[in-house]
């Protein structure tokens, strides 16, 4: 088990480091065949952990950070939950990482850019093994890195490298949150042990653990993309598209509500950080379809959809229902990977086109793609019997079981969400693969090879988990067996929940597919040419968050730059500077007159300065009273 | 003693002033000015010999001798630096010799 841990966390860490010391002198194939065989050995590793794994294990691999009482070392915990997480990451990563050996074909930075995505894998390893909050948070500055590193991957564009900074900051915010929560856990419980922490979250008061709850959950908000930190998510769609579908869908972004999963028997103490939890969950999976009905850009709706979707992981957990939030984070990392590879077969098929409005026709030129990229749609969407459609609405129903105004509340405002994404999914797909379109260049089938297993996967994930009334779900079980509590409504009431999200789901597509049908369909092209307004233009700008956020953060903080750099840095210090040293000079050039080299005139002023000493002796020995 | 040390201050000074007046005002030579300085030196030596009959005391008259000394060796090295200078510049002007002087 030992030696399985190290290479599940080892193999893409030694990768990315090979490539990134000689990646330059290796040949392009081998540089991508280590890129894709570290991460593929890194799942058969896991695969191997998973068939030998009995009961959750601890493997101390060195000892990092000692100091008196303190202590962090490095050591991998084992548990179903990690396991999970961990054959999902691996899994999805090796299919993308085949997906961008042809994505990259053309692309003279591959070296660079498998090493760092190499190096995300080890770094999201080491966050979802990690056993003390220190290493979890290496981690978790790890993916941070790389996601800016590969946001910015086409650096010489001004705008790539503006939205690699915007995410680099506007993350690091929520990990500052984390970071006090790290420090303030240690000081109280004198251990950085996940499961020590877990064990005794029981011995502390509650006024405690809620201001820390919260700082988790703003740590998990920078990160996961929620609502007051959302704004970086939509711009990071600079990256690669490979990049886009591991980072900033299907893997990194749910390293927040991993956190919470993680350290549920501590938030789950105060009811108040729940009630935050599911709030925030709640608040950004509206916001996220909302804007997602009126994006253009094909990366950005499923930019949105992400944050959609990611909230509703958080209003899972917020309403206790791990075994549903872990379900649905899955499930999501399957479609929503099939989503965004499928657009970059599009994209690049289109001549890098990415506005939907100027796509169309995929259906009829690329019938395999659209295919499967309709199978990622009805997974979002949550048509019934796919995966999304299960895990969706077993998050709906835990909202609902919890009972009590709030969750009544986010649990209308969760259907109204769902409504939602099925519309914009279909408004997508529809514009994207109806009508009449631009002539696709050929694509290779090592690029649409790997939408096949995350299709299977997306449309199939149901059987992970499936409703207890049909039988003891999968992912439920071994959930359970780690300790993680799984709870079930009454099968008349689930099976009327069901129902009303089937409904609601069908009615956005019907809805969607009714407006953008191939009859109206120029009508809606002529309508998305007007330049947009009222309605549309703030759900096209998400909420003008950007704006506000631009007013009220960055604009002050620019105008007291300004105001320090010129006037007082230029204007008073330097300009102090200057004048002194005007004056000075000046004095200088005043005296220097007074050294005309004439021997006669020095010996005058010798004359001068003797007579006035002397007449100052003079005058004091007067003073004093004679001689 | 005879003379008091109020007249031979007073003949001091006058000697004195009379060689810096030489020094300031006669530029065109530098003997000149050699010679302004030798009077002063010698109305210093007056005032250092005038105290120590004064007070009874030697040490003004060795100030006196050692001037003396000095003297002679400091006119034996400017009058060389004299000489030197006027093969240089077919000049004795004080007021030629301004090199030292920034551009």
């Amino acid at each position: 088990m030992r030696l399985l841990l190290e290479l599940i966390l080892f193999l893409p860490l030694c990768g990315a480091v090979l490539l990134a010391l000689a990646g330059g002198r290796l040949p392009r194939r081998v540089v991508e065949a280590v890129a894709c065989g570290t991460v593929w050995g890194s799942f058969a590793a896991t695969l191997g952990a998973a068939t030998l794994f009995a009961s959750p294990a601890k493997v101390e691999i060195v000892n990092w950070l000692t100091d008196f009482e303190f202590a962090a070392p490095v050591t991998l915990y084992l548990d179903p939950l990690s396991l999970v997480i961990a054959l999902m990451v691996t899994f999805v990563c090796g299919l993308i990482h085949l997906h961008a050996v042809a994505y990259m074909a053309g692309d003279p930075g591959y070296v660079r850019f498998f090493a760092l995505l190499n190096l995300f894998v080890a770094a999201m390893l080491l966050l979802v093994l990690a056993e003390n909050l220190p290493l979890l948070y290496m981690g978790w500055e790890g993916v941070g890195f790389c996601s800016y590193g590969l946001i910015g991957f086409w650096y010489r564009e001004e705008k790539n490298a503006t939205a690699a900074r915007k995410a680099f900051i506007v993350t690091r915010i929520g990990d500052v949150a984390l970071g006090i929560a790290i420090v303030w856990l240690y000081e109280l419980f004198s251990t950085t042990s996940l499961t020590g922490i877990n064990e005794t979250v029981f011995l502390m008061p509650l006024m405690v653990i809620t201001p820390i709850g919260i700082l988790l959950l703003v740590g998990a908000m920078g990160k996961s993309a929620q609502l007051p930190l959302m704004v970086w998510l939509p711009d990071a769609m600079a990256g690669p598209t490979p990049v886009s579908a591991l980072i900033h869908a299907a893997t990194m972004v749910t390293a927040g509500v991993y956190l919470l999963i993680r350290l549920f028997p501590l938030v789950s103490v105060s009811p108040t950080v729940m009630a935050a939890i599911a709030v925030t969950g709640g608040a950004s999976a509206f916001y996220g379809a909302s804007c997602a009905v009126a994006q253009r850009d094909l990366k950005r709706v499923l930019a949105y959809s992400t944050i959609s979707q990611i909230g509703f992981m958080m209003l899972g957990v917020g309403a206790g229902a791990l075994a549903a939030a872990t379900f649905h984070l899955i499930v999501h990392a399957f479609f929503k990977a099939l989503l965004f590879l499928g657009a970059g077969c599009i994209i690049t098929a289109l001549h890098h086109e990415q506005d939907i409005y100027r796509m169309g026709g995929i259906s009829r030129s690329l019938p395999a793609v659209s295919r499967l990229f309709l199978a990622g749609a009805l997974c979002l969407a949550g048509f019934p019997l796919t995966g999304g459609f299960f895990s969706k609405d077993a998050i709906l129903a835990a909202v609902w079981g919890r009972g009590g105004m709030l969750y009544l509340l986010l649990f209308l405002l969760g259907l109204a969400t769902a409504f939602l994404t099925a519309y914009y999914t279909f408004r997508m797909v529809r514009l994207v693969c109806g009508g009449e379109g631009p002539a696709p260049q050929p694509l290779t089938p090592l690029m649409t090879g790997p939408l096949v297993p995350l299709a299977i996967l997306g449309l199939g994930g149901g059987l992970l988990n499936i409703p207890h009334y049909l039988g003891e779900g999968l992912l439920g079980r071994v959930l359970a067996s780690g300790g993680v509590r799984v709870e079930h409504a009454a099968t008349a009431t689930e099976l009327a929940l069901q129902a009303v999200a089937a409904l609601t789901a069908v009615g956005g597509i019907s809805l969607a597919c009714h407006r953008y049908a191939d009859s109206r369909r120029p009508l809606r092209i002529a309508e998305g040419a007007q330049p947009a307004g009222g309605l549309t233009a703030f759900l096209l700008h998400g909420w003008y968050a950007d704006r506000l956020y631009a007013r009220i953060f960055v604009e002050p903080f620019t105008g007291t730059a300004r105001f320090l750099w010129q006037r007082v840095d230029a204007g008073l210090i330097d300009g102090g500077v200057d004048r002194l040293a005007e004056l000075l000079g000046r004095c200088g050039s005043w005296l220097g007159r007074w050294s005309s080299g004439r021997v006669s005139t020095y010996l005058i002023y010798l004359a001068v300065g003797a007579v006035l000493l002397l007449g100052w002796l003079a005058g004091s020995a007067a003073g004093r009273g004679g001689w | 003693m005879i003379v008091p040390l109020a007249h031979i201050l007073i003949l001091a000074a006058v000697i004195f002033s009379l060689g810096l007046v030489c020094v300031l005002v006669w530029r065109s030579n530098v003997i000149m000015l050699l010679i302004g300085i030798e009077i002063m030196l010698n109305a210093a030596m007056l005032v250092f010999v005038g105290g120590s009959a004064r007070w009874g005391a030697p040490d003004g008259q060795v100030f006196a001798l050692m001037i003396m000394a000095m003297t002679s060796a400091e006119v034996s090295l400017a009058l060389a630096l004299v000489v030197y200078l006027h093969r240089r510049r077919r000049t004795v002007d004080v007021d030629a010799f301004r090199e030292l002087r920034d551009p």
